[in-house]
């Protein structure tokens, strides 16, 4: 049943030599079930976790005046706390990364931001190979026009 | 009751949903006057004269949340199937959130706006996680097993094309930095001779590093991703035909030019050769040719030094290797 939706094409398939996302959000404790949640979806669909890390979070402190005219004396202060995590999963190929990311995008939470830093492993395209002035045929030097 | 229940419902539906959200948390009140009769439009009209002044009578009997009707072991993830706000009706778990009063404890769930406000992930316990993720392993690749370490990567696909996608909430679901591509390649694996790399390497500049042996190109001139990938090929390609080429005014490259120091044709050279040809002929030996000079191995071990020195720059060993060498060269070795 699930099998036939499932339909192979003759594409290469794309490499990814590995793949970061770092996650934003007001909430330590959201992220953290975050991290749980895209953690045990990598073990279950046998994608290797290289790290998990936590970056320090970032505070941005506002302060303004507390009243609408003078009182410059009476202020108040307002911060935004930023809190970071971030996850580092190696070798994925494209269908892998496609599936795992569409799923743990769609249920990233309200409020949450996420950013995917993709590595993508390709080789030496067929015209950097070889340099091309050894194939071409044998021109007359033209004179530089100034 | 259930009869009037059952009005109420509906006009609380359809008719009069504002009331019925008004009246949803009133105590709960026995509904004395019930009219026997079933007309429903005749219910409604009396049900609007009684409410006026917002009182709260006709209220339906408090019905026990569906939580007491809870099996311990029922299947969770019908519950909460997808992300949904959270209900203390259908959460049978004894939550309290929220700051506590003097010397009291946080409130309960019953109406507490705080467990609605967070977002939850009742939809994604570890058993809802695991039948997700078996469902969707069909649509998974296997990582081709040959391609086990970094190194082996490395040799069979060198070129690495970074691109960053940005997932946030907003009015757009844009973002002008996802354009942004970077290319890097490390120049042992492209086919390049001695003249091609260091022509290549003053081409790109800043861009090459030379620990690293890496090319950078971070691409952001075009408006699209596949734009911007497109034109990093196409640039890496004309570099490396450029470095191939050899213009006439290539053969005019002096010495500040030159990246690593060439002791051929150098002052150094010069000097020495002139200062050994003196020595040689104030102790009256026959014409030494400037080759058997050269070749004689006092002269290469000053030439190794002199290039280790400008090279390498001045570590302990390189210095103390020129003092040797020096020594050989000019046969003092009385000195220390």
């Amino acid at each position: 049943p699930a099998t036939s939706a499932v339909s192979i094409s003759d594409e290469p398939e794309i490499l990814y030599r590995r793949l970061s996302l770092l996650v934003k959000g007001h909430d330590k404790a959201v992220l953290d079930s975050y991290e749980y949640f895209a953690v045990l979806a990598a073990k279950e669909l046998g994608i290797t976790v290289e790290k998990v890390h936590r970056p320090p979070k970032n505070i941005e402190r506002l302060t303004l005046l507390k009243s609408v005219h003078i009182y410059k004396k009476h202020r108040v202060q307002y911060e935004m706390r930023t809190h970071y995590t971030c996850l580092e999963l190696k070798h994925l190929t494209g269908s892998t990364a496609a599936v795992y990311l569409e799923y743990v995008e769609r249920n990233l939470p309200e409020g949450v931001a996420m950013e995917v830093k993709k590595t993508k492993i390709e080789k030496i395209p067929e015209h950097i190979q070889e340099p091309v002035w050894d194939t071409l045929p044998q021109v007359e030097e033209t004179e530089v026009k100034s | 009751m259930a009869a009037a229940a059952a009005g109420w419902a509906v006009s609380g539906s359809g008719r009069w949903p504002a009331l019925a959200r008004c009246c949803w948390r009133a105590e709960m009140v026995a509904y004395f006057s019930a009219p026997a009769a079933s007309n429903r439009e005749a219910k409604q009209r009396e049900d609007s004269s009684r409410r006026r002044g917002r009182t709260s009578q006709l209220i339906r009997s408090h019905i026990p949340p569906r939580t007491e009707r809870m099996a311990v072991d029922q299947d969770w993830s019908s519950v909460y199937p997808t992300a949904a706000a959270f209900n203390p009706s259908s959460v049978p778990l004894p939550i309290r959130m929220g700051y506590p009063v003097k010397g009291g404890v946080p409130p309960a769930k019953e109406g507490n706006l705080e467990l609605i406000k967070i977002p939850n992930f009742l939809h994604l316990t570890p058993p809802a996680i695991k039948k997700h993720c078996a469902a969707l392993r069909d649509f998974c690749t296997e990582w081709p097993s040959a391609l086990d370490s970094d190194e082996k990567c490395e040799q069979h696909f060198p070129i690495e094309i970074e691109t960053v996608d940005y997932v946030s909430a907003g009015t757009s679901i844009r973002n002008p930095k996802a354009r942004i591509v970077t290319l890097r390649v490390k120049l042992s694996n492209l086919n390049l001779d001695d003249h091609a790399k260091k022509k290549l390497i003053k081409l790109v500049g800043a861009r090459y590093c030379k620990d690293t042996d890496v090319l950078t190109i971070i691409i952001d001139r075009c408006p699209l991703r596949r734009q911007n990938y497109d034109y990093g090929i196409h640039l890496l390609t004309v570099l490396y035909h450029e470095s191939w080429k050899t213009e006439a005014w290539e053969s005019e490259k002096t010495e500040e030019d030159m990246e690593e120091y060439i002791w051929e044709n150098s002052s150094s050279q010069r000097n020495a050769l002139a200062t050994l040809l003196q020595i040689k002929a104030t102790e009256n030996v026959s014409n030494v040719t400037k080759e058997e000079l050269l070749a004689s191995e006092v002269v290469r071990n000053y030439r190794n030094s002199v290039i280790a020195l400008k090279n390498e720059g001045e570590t302990a060993s390189n210095m103390s290797q020129y003092k040797e060498s020096v020594k050989k060269l000019l046969n003092i070795q009385a000195l220390p």
